[in-house]
């Protein structure tokens, strides 16, 4: 053959000889930047004649006739043909061929669409983005790079949770988190709160414990329409990852190492005072929490008295906050061996991290390993499947308000030495300058949380071809796990002065099935008209326990264990299944693939409603136009442009047990005292604070979506912008009723809410000479929410949780979902703040006002991606423009006298902004000298718009730099790739309105955002990794 | 080739027949495994009474015992208290209002609901009585109430508020029974003869004693009638509900310490007394600590309650004045307390076990209730002497002091002997009151709102909404919001109740 075609080619260049033959040059340039491309192919079409030009980009060929064609080609660029003619030289200029719109995307149900045909928005981020990042934390690791999607950490304590909500919060009481799809299957995102969320430690939520480094890639689906098939669940969006898998390796085993070492530290602490110490009205108070005391050397005050007795000297400690954390650190290590090949794969590893968190006793320990692989059959069934077992442990301090030690520690008082004074006396017990709580060190060393948590996630995959036409593919997916938890509260802690032992153990199983029949037919009644078919079924059912057991009245110190405990009335089991059977249909259209349409309905039956209304449809409508494609645009400008739209709408069941009034074993009090039952060797049963209904219907959202991709400069710039809106209805909730009626809420369906936004995603080379690349990829959302109408009679009422009476995160209507209702100061029609002229102080505040809004006005992202070679540098820098934190810390720090700007003209006195109200009505302004402790205490009062400030945040996310060693490099050696980085994250924040970092939920994932109630301060990490194959 | 056809199809017929079969069954899952839906009164009585004891005695009574001057506000939210400063956004009176009050209510309000359906009127009498307790504390601290559609769940989710006098004396015309035929009621429900059901071992106040459940009515109705006996529209009411208590007889209401209407409490942990609970542990403990015009009143009287009533862990009392500002007394450990009568474990100078029962109703309220009756309207056989000293033995007895102690007491002029001046007299009669009431602020409260005995002078550093001691509570923001029968903005803190008429 070989040797035919040689005789082929001799004969031709024999006759071309013959004939017309003749030479022609030019240069081969790059449109870009017109710098000569070298190396490039120019080949006469239909013939073997081909040559390659040289480093200029200049080249000579000869030519057969003024008939022949030129094909000239590089990688990278365009394609080009240019007919000879009668020109001798030839000049070329290619286009760089950027971006290939026509990509592979995973859509619901595991389906692997051409983007192209998707009417919805979806964005996906590879696995490289989130590995090596300076986070243990996949979700994390997304922050600041999806458009539409928020997501907030609840702290910087190791393994604490990231509430995510994708287009703004849909349902006033359920889940408003995506679903999370690993490898097809969904798994539990649960946070479990251990505790209150008000004092409690923070739970990781569940999807923490993917190991970054095993994912293959991310794909969000942001709206209801790119959700439906997977159900009510995924009304909040779905995010779907898929982790790596085996390959054809031809046989061969490839080992990819990844190692990672990084080290954190407290990132927002504010600028203290050290002009002034402990008291009150300049003077020393021994047990006082303010720093209203004596400025430092005045005469009198070398020293003071403690609580306890000792003489100290009486100065000025700077760091006394900041000695209390630690630089904390984390080490990741995964090892991943694969194998295959035509027929076979599979893919093991391992992977570990270990973290110790800047508070003391904290930490975060996690290993995964995972075993995945697939086969083809003989009878030509493919099977694959996965199993994944991990297990992640953390340890961490309560924290919250009051007595634990986050709670103290921003009461410390500037002139109260922390660290250099011992924590306990020889009893053991707290030695503190407060009365009434523990110093935060003892806090730290004896009141400690654990976690274990043991899961396994695994899968079954099947596929069978019946025939060319038509496949089925079952899945069966199973997440299971258990967590242990032990909380221990040593004898004379703040919260349970006679000790507890809390021993928990939380169980939760999921298991889905999910039939699929896909029929596709080509050129259906007329040429290029193309559709699919797929009916399935689902079935998932998922169940819990809880059980603990709360030992309290401890034996003596030292010994945790139950034995040791007298009381347990605190003990708990509560366990629940939920079941649901569902059915859908997809079919998709396309014609000479450019107009896609698409038909979707699901129906949902679920054990958690009244029988008589548990069924519910919901279907979608889809359509996108490639209208480049359309009007065979050929334009280098708009080289891509395709237009899309949905109308979707999805259902949604009710909590299980939601249709009875349930009796419960009450308990009395309040944090200050409790009693519960059984009591006294008593039984004793109570009203649940919760109406049950038996006339529960299921809550829909319905939603509309248009969109639009644009491919511009042959597609060098691209840009994905998305307008929604969604209106939510029939919330399935627990309306608040009057506290009279001798309940504290009833389930009803009521309810409307609305959100609508803007995403928009670009994509752009900024710039490419030779291996020079410069790309920017920004992201950019606005959402706005609100709450249309609850029900007659309610105008707010909190969203469930736990809360301080007061400051209650509610849904409100008029307003946006989650607004923070307490008391705000009485102000005129002018909006000026009315002051009491006996006192100069604010006039007493009005309690049940929205005091502050957590929603952010607009949240954005820019990552510049810089690479040369083998060198590769990234920067993250995302914002959040607007939005309102509650803040116990920061008010704390204000009215404690703490903070630097307490200090300021401390002496001096000062007038509160404000007016005073004559008798005959007028105003004047505001001109009663108060001193500046009241001037901050009235600036700082809890329970008051005070302690509100806007979130707004500009943040250095995220940097790396890395280099891959060059292959020739390393050609002789064992590895066959070597990647080395330095990774950092969250290392600048830029806060116009707020002296801490805003970044912080101390509520952790779920519906209550902007609360700061003493939480962990936020960690700065930067770090070291390394990634070779062998 | 066989085999190939096999996995085609069972496949997809195992799944449809699994998904279509008995999928009714399959979803039939949602009956609650946690929580019954329907219980009996024997588990419902226990909780209902814990929650009266709460209701009075934990947030109400850290509030009042220092507005009253038997304790004062060392730090947090008693601080304030102290100083006659309340907010609406008070984290422990809004759960009082929610949990303790109506949120245990509700629950003898379904007592009375399962004893009319299994024919056991006892534990109807018992809910009904417990019930007029727990409106009467409700209304005396907040003045309006809902009260007539009050506990209706979802039948009313934001009911109305009746006025205080309505809901003392009733309102035909409005539908609002008096909490006086709310007793009567529940009198009448207790002389039945026939029940299906009895309360027994698990009734926390009288271990099922249907005798002393009368009583409890009797006297209670005896308590209710003096609340409002100093409003003009009241006094005609109070007299002739006190003449008619009297007119059964002796054994119809509380005549000894063994009937006092007490709620027991354990010394274990979590069955603790609410009092002890936030005198002697937790974080909060160190938040109040003993008045010094309270220890000086006892001292000027040589009273022999003292050591019990308050403690004195070191070699002197070591208190400090209502309002006081500035640093406090170290270490917290030498501060004197509440003391054992009303903590736990009667002994002298120390505070421990918090067993002490919660008294709701006791014979020397009663006694002192006649006396002032007698004092007032000359109702009833016995002198008010007679019954003035009777309230005092009682109250020592109930402490435990010495017969010899107390006849020294006793011996006193100023102490043993009422004055022949009616107002003197009266105001000796409620000074005795307020000792032996110790520990219990809200009747402190309610007797002092009503007559102004005994005198307070306001603390040091009074602020509050004009700087006087207050006479009711804002209502809770969070059921302001809730509810939109509520006044917004609601009654301020020196408004006086209906029968707050001095």
């Amino acid at each position: 053959m070989k040797r035919l075609l040689l005789v082929f080619i001799l004969l031709g260049l024999v006759a071309e000889a013959a004939w017309a033959q003749r030479t022609v040059t030019g240069t081969v340039t790059s449109a870009t930047d017109g710098i000569g491309v070298p190396g490039a192919s120019v080949l006469v079409k239909g013939s073997s004649l081909g040559v390659v030009t040289d480093v200029d980009g200049k080249y000579k060929i000869e030519v057969p006739s003024n008939e022949a064609v030129l094909v000239i080609s590089f990688v990278g660029y365009m394609t080009t043909e240019e007919k000879v003619g009668n020109r001798s030289v030839i000049n070329v200029a290619l286009k760089e061929d950027v971006e290939q719109l026509s990509e592979v995307v995973i859509t619901a149900i595991g389906i692997e669409r051409d983007k192209r045909s998707l009417g919805y928005a979806t964005q996906e981020v590879k696995g490289e983005a989130l590995a090596n990042k300076s986070t243990t934390d996949a979700v994390r690791g997304l922050e600041g790079k999806i458009a539409g999607v928020n997501i907030t950490g609840s702290s910087g304590s190791p393994g604490a949770s990231t509430n995510i909500n994708i287009r703004g919060i849909s349902s006033f009481t359920g889940s408003n988190q995506p679903l999370f799809i690993v490898d097809g299957i969904p798994i539990s995102n649960n946070v479990d709160n251990t505790q209150n969320t008000l004092f409690g430690t923070q739970p990781a939520n569940r999807a923490a414990d993917i190991d970054p480094n095993n994912i293959e890639s991310i794909t969000v689906l942001k709206g209801p329409a790119a959700a439906v098939l997977y159900g009510s669940r995924a009304s909040a969006g779905a995010i779907i990852i898929t982790t790596k898998s085996g390959r054809n390796t031809q046989g061969k085993t490839e080992v990819v190492v990844n190692s990672s070492y990084n080290m954190q530290q407290v990132s927002s602490l504010p600028k203290f005072q050290n002009q002034y110490g402990q008291g009150s009205l300049n003077e020393y108070v021994a047990n006082s929490t303010n720093s209203w005391g004596p400025s430092f050397g005045t005469p009198g005050y070398d020293s003071v008295t403690t609580t306890w007795g000792q003489r100290v000297p009486y100065q000025a400690y700077p760091d006394n906050i900041k000695d209390f954390y630690q630089t904390g650190q984390f080490l990741s290590n995964n090892v991943s061996i694969t194998s295959g090949n035509e027929v076979a794969n599979y893919l093991l590893s391992f992977g570990n991290t270990t973290q110790k968190g800047i508070i003391p006793n904290s930490g975060y320990d996690r290993t995964n390993v995972q075993l995945k692989g697939s086969t083809t059959l003989n009878n030509g069934l493919i099977a694959g499947g996965s199993i994944n077992y991990i297990r992640s442990s953390q340890e961490g301090i309560p924290g919250g308000n009051g007595a634990s030690a986050f709670g103290q520690i921003t009461r410390i008082p500037r002139s109260y030495d922390l660290t250099g004074l011992p924590y306990s006396n020889a009893a053991g017990n707290s030695q503190y300058y407060s009365l009434s709580a523990n110093h935060p060190l003892w806090s730290a060393n004896n009141e400690l949380f654990e976690s274990k948590n043991d899961r396994i996630l695994g899968n079954i995959d099947l596929g069978y071809k019946i025939t060319d036409w038509l496949k089925v593919d079952y899945r069966l997916g199973l997440d299971t796990y258990s967590d242990r938890r032990k909380l221990t509260l040593a004898i004379n802690s703040g919260r349970v002065p006679s000790g507890e032992i809390r021993d928990e153990s939380w169980f939760r199983s999921e298991l889905n099935s999910d039939l699929l029949v896909t029929a596709t037919k080509k050129g259906l009644l007329l040429e290029g008209l193309n559709a699919s078919v797929l009916v399935g079924n689902n079935i998932n059912q998922r169940n819990s326990q809880s059980v603990g057991v709360v030992g309290q009245g401890l034996s003596f110190p030292g010994f945790f264990n139950q034995s040791g405990a007298s009381s347990f009335t605190n003990s708990f089991e509560t366990s629940s299944i939920r079941r649901l059977v569902g059915f859908y249909g997809q079919v998709s259209f396309d014609y000479e693939n450019f107009a896609f349409l698409e038909f979707t309905g699901r129906t949902d039956q679920s054990s958690t409603l009244p029988k008589e209304n548990n069924m519910f449809f919901y279907p979608s409508v889809t359509a996108s136009l490639v209208v480049t494609d359309m009007l065979k645009l050929d334009s280098d400008i708009l080289s891509y442009g395709k237009i899309r739209g949905n109308i979707a709408k999805v259902g949604r069941d009710a909590d299980p047990y939601s249709t009875e009034t349930y009796f419960v074993s009450p308990s009395f009090g309040n944090n200050v005292a409790s009693v519960n039952f059984p009591y006294l060797g008593l039984p004793g049963f109570a009203y649940s604070s919760q109406i049950g209904s038996n006339t529960l219907t299921p809550e829909f959202t319905t939603s509309y979506e248009v969109g639009a991709n644009l491919g511009f400069f042959r597609n060098s710039v691209t840009v994905d912008v998305t307008y929604f809106s969604s209106e939510s209805s029939d919330q399935i909730m627990p309306v608040a009723v009057a506290n009279a009626s001798g309940f504290n809420s009833r389930y009803a369906n009521v309810g409307l809410m609305t959100n609508k936004g803007i995403e928009a995603l670009v994509n752009a080379t900024v710039l490419r000479r030779g291996d020079f690349k410069w790309d920017v990829t920004a992201n950019y959302s606005r959402i706005r929410n609100m709450v249309v109408e609850i029900t007659e009679g309610v105008k707010d009422f909190p969203i469930p949780g736990n809360g301080f009476g007061g400051i209650t995160p509610s849904i409100a209507e008029g307003h946006p979902y989650g607004v923070i209702i307490s008391s705000a100061f009485p102000r005129n029609d002018a909006g000026q703040l009315l002051i009491n002229p006996s006192t100069g102080l604010f006039q007493p505040s009005v309690a049940g006002q929205v005091i502050a809004d957590p929603n952010p006005d607009w949240l954005g992202g820019i990552t510049n991606t810089l690479s040369y070679k083998g060198i590769n540098f990234s920067v993250l820098v995302d914002t959040r423009q607007g939005g309102d934190l509650y803040s116990f810390s920061a008010q704390d720090l204000k009215s404690l006298g703490a903070i630097e700007m307490t200090a300021v003209e401390r002496d001096q006195p000062r007038i509160l902004p404000g007016v005073i109200e004559g008798a005959d009505g007028t105003f004047t302004p505001n001109n009663i000298q108060i001193s500046a402790q009241q001037y901050w205490q009235a600036l700082g009062g809890l329970a008051s718009e005070a302690a509100v400030y806007d979130a707004t945040v500009y943040r250095l996310r995220e940097v790396s730099l890395g280099y891959s060693i060059p292959k020739n490099l390393i050609s002789k050696s064992p590895f066959g790739d070597i990647f080395i980085s330095v990774s950092g994250r969250n290392l600048l924040y830029y806060a116009p309105n707020f002296f801490m970092d805003p970044e912080i939920n101390t509520q952790g994932a779920g519906n209550i955002r902007g609360m700061d109630l003493n939480g962990a301060p936020n960690t700065r990490s930067y770090g070291v990794n390394l990634r070779f194959t062998l | 080739m066989k085999m190939r056809i096999f996995s085609k199809y069972t496949l997809v017929v195992a799944a449809v027949a699994f998904a279509s079969s008995g999928c009714e069954d399959f979803l039939d899952v949602n009956e609650s495994p946690n929580s019954p839906v329907e219980v009996t009164n024997k588990v419902l009585l226990p909780p209902a009474q814990v929650g009266t004891a709460w209701a009075s005695h934990n947030e109400l009574n850290r509030l009042t015992s220092p507005i009253m001057q038997q304790m004062a506000g060392a730090a947090g939210a008693p601080l304030s208290y102290d100083v006659y400063t309340i907010t609406a956004s008070e984290t422990g009176l809004t759960n009082a209002w929610r949990f303790d009050f109506y949120g245990s209510m509700v629950n003898l309000q379904e007592m009375i609901r399962v004893a009319n359906e299994t024919n056991s009127p006892a534990y109807a009498g018992v809910a009904k009585i417990l019930k007029a307790y727990n409106f009467a504390v409700l209304t005396d601290v907040w003045g309006a109430v809902p009260y007539s559609e009050a506990l209706a769940g979802s039948d009313k989710t934001t009911p109305r508020l009746d006025a205080q006098r309505d809901i003392y004396l009733g309102n035909q015309a409005e539908g609002i029974q008096s909490l006086f035929d709310l007793v009567r009621e529940g009198l009448a429900d207790l002389d039945q003869t026939t029940n299906v059901f009895t309360p027994g071992g698990e009734d926390l106040i009288y271990g099922g004693n249907i005798a002393n459940w009368k009583r409890f009515g009797n006297t209670l109705l005896l308590k209710l009638a003096m609340q409002i006996s100093n409003n003009p529209e009241g006094e005609p009411v109070a007299k002739a509900v006190i003449a008619e208590v009297l007119a059964k007889g002796a054994d119809a209401y509380i005549t000894s310490n063994a009937q006092n209407a007490q709620v027991k409490f354990g010394s274990a942990t979590g069955t603790q007394n609410p009092v002890h609970q936030w005198t002697n542990v937790g974080s909060f403990s160190n938040d109040l600590i003993a008045s010094t015009r309270y220890l000086n009143r006892l001292q000027a009287l040589n009273d022999p309650r003292l050591p019990y009533l308050i403690t004195k862990p070191t070699a002197s009392y070591v208190t400090i004045d209502n309002g006081q500002a500035g640093s406090r007394p170290t270490p917290t450990t030498s501060w004197s307390r509440f003391g054992s009568y009303v903590t736990g474990q009667l002994t002298p100078n120390t505070s421990a076990g918090g067993d002490a029962p919660i008294k709701l109703i006791t014979n020397f309220q009663r006694a002192f209730i006649l006396a002032e009756a007698k004092l007032r309207w000359d109702i009833g056989d016995k002198s008010a002497q007679e019954l003035y000293t009777e309230g005092v033995m009682a109250s020592m007895a109930a402490v435990g002091v010495s017969s010899a102690e107390v006849t020294a007491y006793l011996a006193q002029e100023s102490v043993g002997t009422l004055s022949a001046d009616p107002t003197e007299a009266l105001k000796q009669i409620l000074l005795q009151k307020y000792i032996a009431w110790t520990g219990n602020g809200y009747e402190l409260w309610n007797d002092w709102r009503r007559t102004g005995y005994p005198e307070l002078p306001l603390a040091q550093n009074a602020a509050g909404i004009d700087g006087t001691i207050p006479v009711r509570l804002p209502y809770p923001s969070t059921e302001i919001s809730r509810n939109p029968n509520m006044p917004n903005p609601g009654p301020q803190t020196n408004e006086r109740v209906w029968w707050d008429a001095q």
